[in-house]
């Protein structure tokens, strides 16, 4: 009996701490959305509103104006398919440039292999971000790319992402090679088992890194940035609303066509995220640490 | 005469798509040739550089002369620098253990989990870019919601970025808010390895919820722990976007961090002039830092080397 009461004694005191942590969870999150409300949210009121002094999230009157604004006058609607162009190049170019390396390294006998291998795993070391823009700049005007997005398409595809190239060869190490000899046993060559039986087998894992190219591409602001220097058409959206802001300045001028631009730039990637959430997820952890 | 077929005919099989060499190389070639020339080639071309006088036009080898420059006269660099470091260390102190306390409640197994995580990694899917331009909307002066909701609970209005202090402390703010979601998630799966029966023994001796988060919990995650602060320490170190997005350096370069400084000698932005060998020296003596930040790290650590297998 005296056991069962500090048993149940236990439990309310567990559930009580429960509470708390559930509270505390609730007020995060709450802050933690605040700042995409008040982009959303933002994006639907009127530009007087926005001019006066706002301390209130939700929009008293609701208009689409900013919208119309951004899409038809602002050119939005240029810069939303040229980011839309751009990531899609992106993710399906470095889906198939990351499986075919990760699989010839995983599979194929070569000599050199080991060094080659090392110098992309330790290129994860010497990264040097936004250093190297004006090199890569460089390099794509040898080859007439440094005017447009298909420069940045061209180094994102054919660069290689290390750390999806990272997942993707462990990934491929967890499929039997007897499935391999089997299918060299009917006559399938070295690109014949990655086309019709390695591939298709890599579904999940091509999933999260269509998911992650997409979010990078998506947001990427450096680099487009420098490669559509010389012509404002070719923008993608991320670099056309930061644009606004440099232009802009503090002043009241174009908060309207910064925070629908933003909008528009984060609904898709929300969206996409909301679906696919597990495989952001599943796809940092099995990237960037193990153990 | 007779030789010659039997030896086409060799070639011809050794050159034929079918051959499982050939194919390696082909499916190779493409994007060795890209990793090189995008990741290695753009290291040389800036070491390079770094030994020429340019504006994008016209270069005159100068030998160590950027380097003297850096070294003895360019106080602003040194400045981006140490603030780069204080911005890094600054919001760093504030990620993590939020990043690692968020993580260990996550890990409880509470109803309603997924749905938390979902929203609190919700930030970290959003480019830093726009997160900058949203807390330097948030934050602004004039009609900025912060101090909207300053001065209707009878508080003052602060101009936060005017001064150097309260604008990092936006962009801190802002990277935090941006990045904590990575570390959590990092710490997490770190956590859900750590087996439950070690959990029971300590429950067994009575061991309270603080002492077991010390010396279990904390140990157990060690490595992914040590991975994930050098992981963002280098990140911390390499903001750019954030940046350029909301103070773009201002006031009077007090937010200025390296990776903008050299970022806009390069391309001459924001009314700089272009100096792209002084922008190279400055991007080699750069990533020498990164690198002594790196080396530095893992000596004091020493559990980092088989972090990436």
């Amino acid at each position: 009996m005296a056991t069962a009461v500090k048993v149940t004694g236990v439990k309310r005191k567990k559930q009580a701490g429960n509470f708390w942590l559930y509270v505390f969870l609730i007020i995060v999150s709450l802050i933690v959305l605040f700042p995409v409300e008040y982009i959303i949210l933002g994006s639907f009121k009127t530009n007087m509103e926005l001019r006066g002094y706002g301390n209130h999230l939700i929009p008293t009157v609701w208009v689409l104006d900013n919208y119309k604004e951004a899409w038809e006058k602002a050119h939005f609607e240029k810069y939303t398919w040229n980011s839309l162009y751009m990531s899609a190049a992106i993710v399906i170019g470095s889906i198939f440039t990351t499986t075919m390396t990760g699989y010839t390294f995983e599979r194929g006998k070569f000599k050199g292999k080991k060094i080659l291998w090392s110098f992309i795993v330790s290129s994860m070391f010497v990264s040097l971000g936004s250093l190297t823009l004006y090199p890569l700049l460089m390099i794509a005007k040898v080859f007439g790319l440094n005017t447009s997005l298909w420069g940045v398409i061209v180094i994102r595809v054919f660069g290689l992402n290390v750390t999806h190239l990272y997942i993707t060869r462990s990934y491929i190490r967890t499929i039997s090679t007897e499935i391999d000899d089997a299918a060299k046993i009917d006559g399938c060559s070295f690109f014949g088992i990655y086309r019709r039986v390695i591939f298709p087998l890599l579904k999940p894992l091509i999933s999260t890194i269509a998911i992650l190219e997409f979010r990078a591409a998506w947001n990427d602001y450096l680099l487009p940035l420098v490669f559509t220097l010389s012509d404002k058409n070719r923008q993608p959206l991320i670099v056309a609303v930061i644009k606004l802001k440099s232009t802009a300045g503090e002043g009241a001028a174009a908060w309207n066509l910064m925070l629908a631009g933003s909008s528009i730039a984060l609904i898709p990637m929300i969206i996409v995220y909301l679906i696919f959430n597990r495989y952001f997820i599943s796809g940092l952890t099995a990237g960037a640490v193990k153990g | 005469m007779n030789s010659c077929p039997e030896k086409s005919k060799r070639n011809r099989k050794r050159f034929s798509w079918g051959n499982d060499n050939v194919q390696i190389a082909l499916m190779l070639f493409p994007m060795m040739a890209g990793f090189f020339l995008f990741t290695y080639v753009p290291i040389l071309y800036l070491v390079r550089c770094s030994f020429f006088s340019s504006n994008g036009f016209k270069e005159q080898y100068v030998a160590l002369k950027n380097f003297a420059r850096i070294f003895t006269r360019d106080y602003d660099y040194w400045r981006a620098v140490a603030t780069t470091f204080i911005l890094a260390l600054g919001k760093l102190a504030v990620q993590i253990p939020l990043a690692l306390l968020l993580a260990v409640i996550l890990n409880r197994g509470l109803k309603g989990t997924a749905f938390f995580r979902v929203i609190l990694f919700l930030p970290a899917i959003i480019a830093g870019s726009i997160a900058g331009l949203a807390f330097s909307l948030l934050f602004a002066s004039y009609n900025g919601m912060i101090n909207g909701m300053l001065e209707s609970i009878n508080l003052p209005a602060v101009g936060w970025f005017e001064h150097t202090g309260t604008a990092l402390f936006v962009i801190g703010l802002a990277s935090i808010w941006n990045n904590f979601g990575v570390t959590m998630i990092f710490f997490l799966s770190a956590l859900q390895t750590v087996p439950g029966e070690l959990y029971e023994c300590a429950a067994m001796d009575g061991i309270t919820p603080v002492k077991r988060f010390f010396n279990i919990t904390l140990p157990m995650i060690g490595p992914t722990f040590t991975a994930v602060l050098l992981l963002g320490i280098i990140g911390a170190l390499k903001m750019a976007d954030l940046i350029l997005a909301s103070t773009n350096g201002q006031p009077s370069g007090g937010t200025e961090v390296v990776m903008t400084y050299v970022f806009k000698y390069f391309f001459g932005y924001d009314l700089r002039q272009t100096e792209i060998g002084y922008a190279s020296a400055m991007a080699v003596v750069t990533a020498f830092i990164l690198a002594l930040v790196a080396l530095i790290y893992n000596r004091l650590t020493r559990k980092l080397a088989n972090a990436f297998d």
